[in-house]
């Protein structure tokens, strides 16, 4: 074999450990974030012997662990996972990197969902405890099929789906905020709460639930690596030069990414920058080939959610703060480093 | 093997604006053929309609003897490939994983030891396998050019569309592709052509076999170097005067020994 195959070969085998390395420590994590929080603190060893029944526990150590902080750090890894997945395809598909999964109106919708079932009491489905996520999920769809079908109407470039995105966003905000206006304190309180985005809303048989379509979900991402290779790389004349549709691809890509984030801020509520944040850190480790940063970008999507999940609750324990706000702390700053490299590289 | 590429009767409008008319064209295998005009004269839209990055009014366009509409854009990748003027890029990947993208039409997700092999001999071919680990948005105009052009030689399509592929190139480079072109497409066995927009008149002469002359959208000239680049062709479709030098200068590799000497623009006829 050719030596700038064989580097080719190693620079691939060497990323795919760091991609594996990622893997393991988002499962140390997960065992620290088991055994830890405002009460019941464990260390790691026992929090392992106890996941695996090596060690008996008590029912409060067992409940704390399995009914509590279980479905939280599983929505955290599978929910992380989506968000970043979701970010790093939109990214690709509109070959622009400030793009993240609630660019595109999904967040708007959500929350119109949210402000409908809250403040007005509609919701399409009769089961009250289900009312805020289904008008949620489904709004947030709405408004991504708008944005798709204005697309579908005319040709238009990946520009013009992001500033449909952002008119739509500000056409749901107005209706939104119209609502907040006649809202009761109570109303307005709720809708606040749900908007900053937590990992403890969705219980353990939705979270199992949550998990299964987004595993089921991810994995098709991946087949369309090579399209989004030739899409973020130089653009819709470069990609059909590689036998790539732009259209057809980008409008597949969008509604799968519509799905992976509708089906998790339906139930966590917002959480932002996770998508925007953890497709460019992954970029640092395993460059732009979408074969590999795909899955990269999930596995940094989890490890940042729930890091930053495990920090909201830790950090000012008993006091726990949601993930949506821990994660734009966090996330907040990285995006201003972005935009300022950004400004480097233009100028 | 019959023709490569058969346009009849091509016709391309912008709304109002006829940027093609009637265009009538025929490539053979291991034929180089330039693309002479003006700016805005149809060079590139051609080229693009060949591709079906632009749909086409009417007319037909064959492809080694299949209709280029009624393949699956990955089967005419497979026959054709693409080098734009230039690429703009939103987020940036190794040199040697640009040139791989040359390589997806061919296969499906994994990449066989026969592609990154492609992509190697290619990349040293225009001596470029210093580079195959550097950063595609880290190079030169020049260097980015001389990429895109090994990714459409790695995509080993038969034929090759290149949108004015020598303009970033300095003029070693500028000889040193234009001479690995050359080469590729007067391999008999590999029976490939070539259709290049190009400015440089003296590049065309020395490297094409046939050039077409595209003037307000027609086909105003078409034939070998000799009999298009005359001094009243050249004059009627650049206003430039122009002297022309036949077997003036030998051209090692060359297929035309002509050389045009521009020497001043006509300000009125």
């Amino acid at each position: 074999m050719d030596s700038i195959s064989e580097k080719h070969i190693e620079n691939s085998k060497f990323q795919i450990i760091l991609i594996l390395i990622l893997v393991s420590l988002t499962f140390l994590l997960a065992i620290f974030a088991m055994g830890s929080g405002s009460s019941s603190n464990l260390d790691m060893l026992t929090t392992l012997k106890i996941i695996l029944g090596l060690e008996n526990s008590n029912d409060l150590q067992s409940a704390i662990i399995w009914e509590l902080r279980f479905p939280r750090i599983l929505m955290a890894i599978v929910g992380g996972a989506a968000l970043a997945t979701a970010g790093a395809l939109m990214q690709g598909c509109l070959g622009n990197p400030l793009v993240s999964p609630l660019t595109l109106g999904v967040a708007s919708g959500a929350a119109l969902g949210a402000a409908f079932a809250i403040v007005l009491g509609f919701s399409i489905v009769s089961i009250p405890e289900l009312a805020i996520v289904a008008n949620a999920f489904l709004f947030s769809l709405i408004v991504v099929g708008i944005i798709i079908q204005l697309g579908n109407m005319r040709s238009i470039s990946a520009e013009s789906y992001i500033l449909v995105g952002i008119a739509i966003t500000f056409i749901a905000g107005a209706i939104v905020s119209t609502m907040q206006y006649f809202a009761t304190d109570a109303q307005l309180s709720q809708l606040a709460h749900w908007s900053f985005g937590s990992l403890s809303r969705p219980t353990l048989i939705q979270t199992l639930w949550i998990s299964v379509f987004l595993i089921c979900l991810m994995p098709s991402a991946m087949k369309w690596s090579w399209d989004l290779n030739a899409l973020s790389l130089g653009g819709d004349d470069f990609a059909i030069s590689t036998g790539v549709d732009p259209s057809t691809t980008r409008r597949r890509i969008l509604i799968l990414s519509a799905f992976l984030t509708s089906i998790v801020i339906a139930f966590t509520g917002l959480i932002g920058f996770v998508g925007l944040a953890a497709p460019h850190m992954s970029r640092l480790i395993v460059g732009n080939d979408y074969r590999k940063l795909i899955p990269c970008s999930a596995v940094f999507g989890s490890l940042l959610t729930l890091f930053a999940d495990t920090l909201g609750r830790t950090l000012f324990a008993p006091i726990i703060i949601p993930v949506g706000i821990m994660l734009s702390i966090i996330g907040g700053p990285f995006f201003m480093y972005l935009l300022l490299k950004n400004r480097g590289v233009n100028s | 093997m019959s023709k490569i590429l058969e346009i009849k009767d091509l016709n391309f409008s912008w709304g109002n604006n006829h940027v093609l008319r009637d265009i009538n064209v025929n490539i053979s295998p291991n034929e180089l053929v330039a693309v002479l005009g003006v700016n805005g004269a149809g060079k590139s839209t051609l080229l693009k309609c060949i591709n079906r990055i632009l749909k086409s009014d009417s007319g037909s366009i064959n492809l080694l003897e299949q209709d280029v509409n009624g393949l699956s854009l990955i089967d005419l990748s497979k026959k054709v490939s693409y080098v734009p003027q230039s690429v703009r890029t939103s987020f940036s990947m190794d040199v040697f994983d640009v040139v791989l993208l040359g390589r997806r039409p061919h296969i499906s997700w994994r990449i066989s030891e026969d592609d990154r092999d492609k992509v190697s001999s290619t990349l040293r071919s225009l001596g470029l396998e210093d580079f195959s680990f550097r950063k595609f948005d880290q190079l030169s105009g020049g260097e980015r050019q001389r990429v895109i052009i090994a990714k459409a030689i790695a995509q080993d399509s038969s034929l090759l569309l290149m949108d004015e592929p020598t303009s970033d190139l300095d003029l070693k480079n500028q000889l040193e592709t234009m001479k690995s072109l050359r080469k590729i497409i007067s391999n008999k066995d590999a029976e490939k052509s070539a259709l290049i927009a190009i400015h440089d008149i003296n590049i065309a002469a020395r490297f094409a076999d046939r050039i077409l002359l595209l003037h307000n959208g027609k086909i105003f000239a078409s034939g070998t170097p000799r009999e298009v680049l005359t001094k009243d062709n050249i004059a009627e479709v650049f206003s430039v005067d122009a002297e022309i030098i036949d077997n003036a200068v030998f051209w090692p590799g060359g297929s035309d020994s002509l050389r045009v000497i521009i020497k001043d623009e006509i300000t009125s006829k």
